[in-house]
């Protein structure tokens, strides 16, 4: 008798479980090591949350147990959220992040749609060839292509945005110290950052769209833009909209753009949510309400899993096979 | 290696193809002139669709400009700049490699001294190797290297366990939940698809309390540790990837391995293992990348004599003194490889990159 049907039976005598059920073994030590590394700090932070914890007490106890007691933080009950649920500055970083959710989604959309409609183009010529390198930033490191962005937008010298607009005559600016600018600059960023993944979605669903559909709008007269209106868009709806509540989700957690291009200034007034959070904690010592903002971010993180399964075909694959 | 050889085989295919573009491009002139010639053609549409390609062209070449521009700004001794009196300036001036040799520094394999004692005897035999120079950086200019190479076995050393613990936990995870059927397997795999597709900031959400878990126990700054948690985040979306892969091998090979006697486990080393290997190198690709190019949480963890290569990227641009030829040679020689990998990759492995049940 082997060891695996030796286990299968012991996994028999298990109330709940079936001998089939040992397969669960295979699975379980992935799931474990995710879990320890993923749902413990998240547990971790809800505790952190109701604690005054910075550096001096969080690390102040010695050894395994004083992670469980928090080092020598002290319970506040609910102070923290408290105290950011009454912060401007937290308002201010929730609505840019919303802000930004809003104004990046419609600007990647309206660019990965026009460029799905070009290299689709009936007259296009040499389509696969163009296709396959418009997606070449997809597989960039996302660091190596913020940092390029940044200088880009540099008010340097060597500064591309700065050149384009001396090239057309207008004067330089100092895309990094001024709000809305800084704000212009996530965005076009974050757009070419997420492009690639936005049109290959958006290109296979337009060869799916049906070419009777557009040729009996033909045959009724319809022009280009009223066949794009009543054929095309109503036929790639819906995965253009499961593609975008994806990458709302992917904006709403942006981190990386803000911290690297100027830590979310100036003065703090473009942090976005997660690089509020991750500031208050690791710039200004705030554990305790740093974790508080964390948990509302992984809280908003949640509604847009709900969201998708309720209106994506996210769980489609899994009964499948 | 049958993979490698289908890869060789499209490879082949697809030069032969490039080569013959040219060619079919000037058959097809020659056609659209004979059709207008004879009149079966309104002259208007083929210029029509030349205009078209060339606005399509334009706007592709406009998309990946920052791409050429990194690269001119790396090769230009003027770091850059486009702008000039003359108007835009699309090639490098003054092209110069001492950016790249700055970040390379230097290749040299140092002279040693090996010397073999003659056993009984008090004689030694002492051979002295040559010192070999690739590279020599100071012969360039260069005075004082970039940290590259450091960089660079940090990262190795972060990236090899990383591949190497993942691959153990995804391959018989992913198996089980392509072919066998147990309690909660929808469950977990709902799970591992949700956490795939949303949850990516996830892991910067809960950095805080990452972070002081790992500082209590005194695992920052170690990279054994980071590697470990690259694996575990690595976990749902490649068990997903590889369970999609191997969901398209036919039940049937199994079924005639297991009427030709062969016990469970030789079905899965003999008939799927083999039969995935196309799914295999895509997993090994992905978790190599998360630890080689992952930055926030390394950045937040290591300390600066563990620094990877996406962390010492960012050390980069904080110092002000580097001339930005330098930095676009930095950022180029870690970011290319992977964008050809990328590409290569995406084009050869068959089925491989695709978006597991994202696609439609």
């Amino acid at each position: 008798m082997s060891t695996v049907s030796r286990v299968a039976q012991r996994v028999d005598e298990v109330p709940f479980l079936e001998r089939g059920d040992a397969s669960l073994l295979l699975v379980l030590p992935g799931l474990f090591m995710f879990s320890t590394f993923m749902l413990f700090p998240i547990l971790y932070l809800v505790g952190v949350s109701f604690t005054n914890a910075k550096p001096s007490n969080l690390f102040a106890g010695d050894g395994i147990a004083s992670i469980l007691t928090f080092g020598e933080a002290t319970f506040v009950g609910l102070e923290n959220y408290v105290t950011i649920l009454t912060d401007p500055a937290f308002w201010n970083s929730f609505g840019i992040t919303w802000l930004f959710v809003a104004t990046s989604v419609a600007l990647k959309i309206a660019l990965s749609l026009g460029i799905a409609l070009v290299v689709t183009g009936e007259r296009v010529r040499g389509k696969r060839f163009m296709r396959s390198i418009i997606i070449v930033p997809m597989g960039l490191p996302a660091i190596f292509t913020i940092t390029v962005w940044r200088g880009i937008f540099s008010s340097a010298e060597f500064g591309l945005a700065n050149q384009v607009l001396a090239e057309f005559g207008f004067s330089s600016i100092a895309w990094m110290s001024q709000r809305w600018m800084a704000f212009l600059a996530y965005n076009v960023t974050e757009a070419w950052l997420a492009y690639p993944f936005m049109v290959i979605i958006t290109v296979s669903a337009l060869q799916n769209v049906s070419d009777e559909l557009h040729e009996a709008a033909m045959v009724d007269g319809a022009g280009y833009v009223a066949r794009f209106l009543h054929v095309t868009l109503p036929s790639i709806k819906r995965p253009v909209l499961f593609a975008s509540i994806l990458t709302a989700a992917a904006s709403f957690q942006q981190f990386l753009i803000p911290f690297v291009f100027n830590e979310g200034g100036p003065a703090r007034a473009n942090e976005l949510l997660i690089l509020y959070a991750y500031r208050e904690a690791f710039s200004f010592s705030q554990y305790g309400q740093g974790a508080a903002i964390s948990l509302v971010a992984v809280v908003i993180i949640g509604a847009f899993m709900w969201l998708n399964v309720k209106r994506g075909r996210l769980a489609d694959g899994v009964n499948e096979a | 290696m049958s993979l490698l050889r289908s890869v060789g085989r499209s490879v082949k295919e697809d030069t032969k193809e490039a080569l013959m573009v040219p060619v079919d491009l000037v058959r097809g002139v020659g056609y659209t002139v004979d059709e207008v010639r004879n009149g079966r053609m309104s002259p208007v549409e083929p210029v029509k669709t030349l205009a078209i390609t060339l606005g399509a062209l334009a706007i592709v070449l406009t998309l990946l400009f920052p791409l050429y521009w990194i690269l001119m700004s790396a090769l230009s001794g003027s770091g850059g700049s486009i702008y000039s009196s003359g108007g835009l300036r699309l090639l490098p001036t003054d092209v110069s490699l001492q950016p790249f040799v700055w970040v390379v520094g230097d290749l040299i394999i140092p002279a040693y001294a090996i010397s073999l004692n003659i056993p009984l005897t008090d004689l030694a035999v002492v051979f002295n190797t040559p010192q070999v120079t690739f590279l020599d950086a100071s012969a360039h200019g260069v005075e004082s290297p970039s940290g590259f190479k450091q960089f660079f076995v940090n990262s190795m050393t972060v990236a090899i366990p990383t591949v190497l613990i993942a691959m153990s936990l995804i391959v018989p995870g992913a198996y089980a939940l392509s072919r066998r059927e147990f309690i909660g397997r929808e469950k977990i795999l709902f799970g591992y698809v949700l956490l795939t597709q949303v949850g990516g900031g996830l892991g910067i959400a809960m950095l805080i309390g990452l972070y002081t878990v790992f500082v209590q126990l005194g695992f920052n700054d170690s990279k054994l540790a980071l590697s470990v948690y690259y694996a575990a985040t690595a976990v749902p979306f490649n068990t997903w990837l590889l369970k999609t892969y191997m969901d398209g091998i036919p039940v049937s090979y199994e079924e005639a391995a297991i009427v030709d006697g062969a016990p469970p486990w030789r079905v899965v080393t003999e008939v799927i293992l083999p039969l995935s290997k196309a799914g295999l190198a895509t997993v090994f690709i992905f978790t190599f990348l998360t630890g080689w190019t992952e930055f926030v949480v390394a950045q937040t963890l290591l300390g600066t004599e563990n620094y990877t290569l996406p962390v010492g990227l960012y050390s980069l641009i904080s110092e002000y003194s580097i001339p930005w030829a330098r930095f676009s040679a930095f950022a180029l020689t870690f970011a290319a490889p992977l964008g050809l990998v990328y590409l290569f990759a995406q084009r050869y492995i068959e089925g491989g990159l695709s978006f597991g049940g994202v696609e439609g």
